[in-house]
């Protein structure tokens, strides 16, 4: 059985009088049992603060928790049977793996719910899920980086919590264990169908793992979709800058009909792409989303963009062109195989836009 | 012919080169060796000698007479009252490391884990320490107000209606002698212990929250486990001082509650037994020496890493 998380204008001040800055500023967002969400954003846009609420470790200021729909803001963190994997483990160091992973099974709410030999007998069985169970007996000072986030993975776990919550858990481990360490918890999402609340920085983490994605910044949450919705279709210019490495043209909305909407780039050029934004109306000053891997080289022609190069990066897969785009509209980025002949810098070119992957932004 | 000679002529220039500068380097090091190694030998292995020296000779009419007898060793274990006096002492020492344990950690812990501003945090840390800007002697006297027959505490017994004349109980003797020197020492206690709960993080005490621990089990789990070094490291201090006090039995101590330091100090400046107070001190040297180590491994043992 998993549970379901309601978030209703939550907000949060740790300005006594709540005049001051809001940590985290009328956050809405419904969680649905199973779901491994993301709440991505820089440090200080109030994740980290949203997801200690949600396990009851701070006091929202204003609004609600609900958890299938059952108030549970102002209840303690002790009853919440939500677990929560620590950024620095928070491993117990004067117990060993086994007692740590223990812990939970022991406290006075599970009393009599598992014998000793069970407790032994699933905590060995997390211990095998996270492929410790050789390890039992260290203390957690003996393991190493990617070893205490499993011990405390597994310690969250083991209790068969409806909800785990997870505070930037990759966040002190070196990049390659951090790979690793996404796989294994896509597939312990997988096994287990818990839901999942993830709290990262790392927007690759975040694009990798997750069903849903919230973007937040300043306390308030940019947009909350799949990962893919957030990645082709951004609601603001923050969340299609911070997702990716999208460029920003500017352009004006011309005209609109059932096939696509054509735009003028800069002060001239016009391309037609396909409908993406309702919310763009004809005549309107938008902002055009240009994504590297969804520009091409091009003869000069109708519905391409002229442009210059300013400068080539080789970066091995492939060969990165910035190109400024002419009448003054702004530079973007595109990818060229290595194997055709290089250009250079200043050498006039011609970009086609794939019109089903540019995207129109109004704010 | 010649490269080959110029070669083995320039090896030999750098050998002798390399040697010049290991002397240079002895030399060097000599210069910083040398001080800690005087301040060592003047101040702490010629008194040790010095004192060893004492104690295996005697005194015949008021003149020392050097020797080599294990006499003085054997009249402390043997004759009234030297072994008790020790032992009286120990004793007094322990209910003081462990009452100053008992007073010290509820405080440590609220300094710890209850006081978040900081300023109120250093108020109350300054508040701990400043006790020690006043003069020992002036506290034990203090303390000698207090419990004594005109004191405070009678005095509020008296008015509170639970006695009608002066308890005596609770000045001169064992009991006062300890509860002066628990509030006299009790600071090191609780800085001792303060410093191991300021190791624990936050992130541990929500962690267990989070798995349902409720407050008992987080402190008997896992705060308490953890400070345990720090109760030891202040226990061993204040034991250590306790101990070799001879300021309070002589002030608020009854006849009874004479310590091994008072009975160093007679045989020194009343009976002019100096071999016999050499080996108190050296019979003391060594059994302190034992407790630190027994106490450095207890807290080596318990010592949690993180």
């Amino acid at each position: 059985m998993t549970s379901g998380i309601e978030l209703k204008n939550l907000r949060k001040t740790y300005d006594g009088h709540g005049q001051g800055a809001w940590a985290v500023d009328g956050v809405d967002m419904t969680i649905g049992a199973g779901r491994f969400i993301t709440l991505l954003g820089p440090s200080g846009c109030g994740k980290t603060t949203t997801l200690r609420m949600i396990a009851g470790l701070e006091t929202p200021t204003s609004g609600q928790i609900l958890r299938d729909g059952v108030d549970i803001t102002d209840q303690p963190v002790t009853d919440r049977d939500m677990r929560m994997v620590f950024q620095d483990f928070a491993l117990f160091p004067n117990m060993s793996v086994e007692q740590n992973v223990a812990f939970g099974l022991r406290v006075r709410r599970m009393k009599g719910r598992y014998s000793e030999a069970e407790i032994r007998k699933r905590v060995y069985q997390f211990l095998d899920l996270v492929h410790l169970a050789d390890h039992a007996a260290k203390k957690p000072h003996q393991l190493s980086g990617g070893q205490k986030q499993r011990v405390s993975l597994a310690r969250a776990l083991v209790t068969d919590p409806q909800i785990v919550l997870f505070d930037e858990p990759l966040g002190s481990l070196d990049a390659s264990l951090r790979k690793i360490m996404q796989i294994e918890l896509i597939r312990i999402h997988r096994e287990l169908g818990k839901t999942f609340i993830y709290v990262t920085h790392d927007q690759d983490e975040a694009m990798a793992m997750s069903s849903s994605i919230a973007v937040m910044r300043g306390g308030k949450v940019m947009q909350f979709g799949s990962p893919r919705e957030i990645y082709d279709r951004p609601a603001n210019r923050y969340v299609a800058s911070f997702i990716g490495h999208a460029h920003i043209v500017d352009a004006r909305m011309e005209g609109r009909d059932a096939e696509g909407s054509v735009l003028r780039v800069g002060n001239g050029q016009r391309i037609r792409i396909a409908n993406d934004n309702e919310n763009a109306a004809v005549g309107q000053t938008v902002g055009l989303m240009l994504r590297a891997e969804d520009l091409s080289f091009e003869k000069a022609g109708a519905d391409t963009l002229g442009g210059c190069v300013v400068d080539s990066l080789y970066r091995g897969e492939y060969v990165e062109y910035v190109v400024e785009l002419d009448g003054n509209a702004g530079v973007v980025h595109l990818h060229a195989r290595t194997d055709l002949p290089a250009l250079d810098q200043g050498a006039p070119v011609a970009l086609r836009v794939n019109p089903h992957k540019a995207h129109v932004l109004v704010q | 012919m010649e490269s080959v000679a110029s070669t083995v002529l320039s090896a030999g220039a750098r050998e002798t080169a390399v040697r010049s500068a290991r002397r240079l380097d002895r030399r060097r090091m000599l210069f910083w060796v040398l001080p800690p190694v005087a301040w060592f030998s003047v101040f702490m292995l010629i008194p040790y000698a010095l004192l060893l020296y004492t104690s295996l000779g005697k005194v015949e009419d008021m003149r020392f007479i050097p020797g080599l007898s294990l006499d003085n060793f054997i009249r402390v274990f043997t004759v009234d009252p030297y072994l008790g006096v020790i032992l009286k002492s120990a004793r007094i020492g322990l209910m003081t490391a462990v009452f100053s344990a008992v007073v010290a950690y509820p405080l440590a812990f609220f300094l710890a884990f209850h006081v978040r501003s900081s300023r109120f945090k250093f108020l109350i840390y300054l508040l701990v320490i400043v006790p020690w800007w006043a003069s020992y002697l002036v506290k034990a006297y203090a303390w000698k107000t207090i419990l004594g027959s005109g004191g405070i505490l009678n005095v509020a017994l008296q008015k509170v209606g639970l006695t009608d004349e002066p308890v005596r109980i609770f000045l001169y003797n064992e009991f006062s002698v300890v509860m002066t020197l628990t509030y006299i020492f009790t600071p090191f206690a609780v800085l001792s212990i303060y410093a191991q709960l300021e190791r624990i993080p936050t992130s541990l005490i929500e962690a267990a929250r989070n798995l349902g621990a409720g407050g008992w089990m987080i402190f008997l789990r896992i705060i308490l486990p953890i400070s345990v070094p720090g109760v030891v490291a202040g226990s061993i201090i204040t034991f250590s001082l306790a101990f070799g006090d001879f300021v309070a039995p002589v002030l608020v101590g009854g006849p009874e509650s004479v310590m091994v330091s008072n009975v160093v100090i007679n045989l020194l400046g009343v009976a002019f037994d100096w071999p016999l107070a050499a080996a108190i001190g050296l019979v003391i040297i060594t059994l302190g020496l034992l407790l630190i180590s027994a106490s450095g491994w207890l807290e080596e043992k318990t010592q949690t890493r993180f």
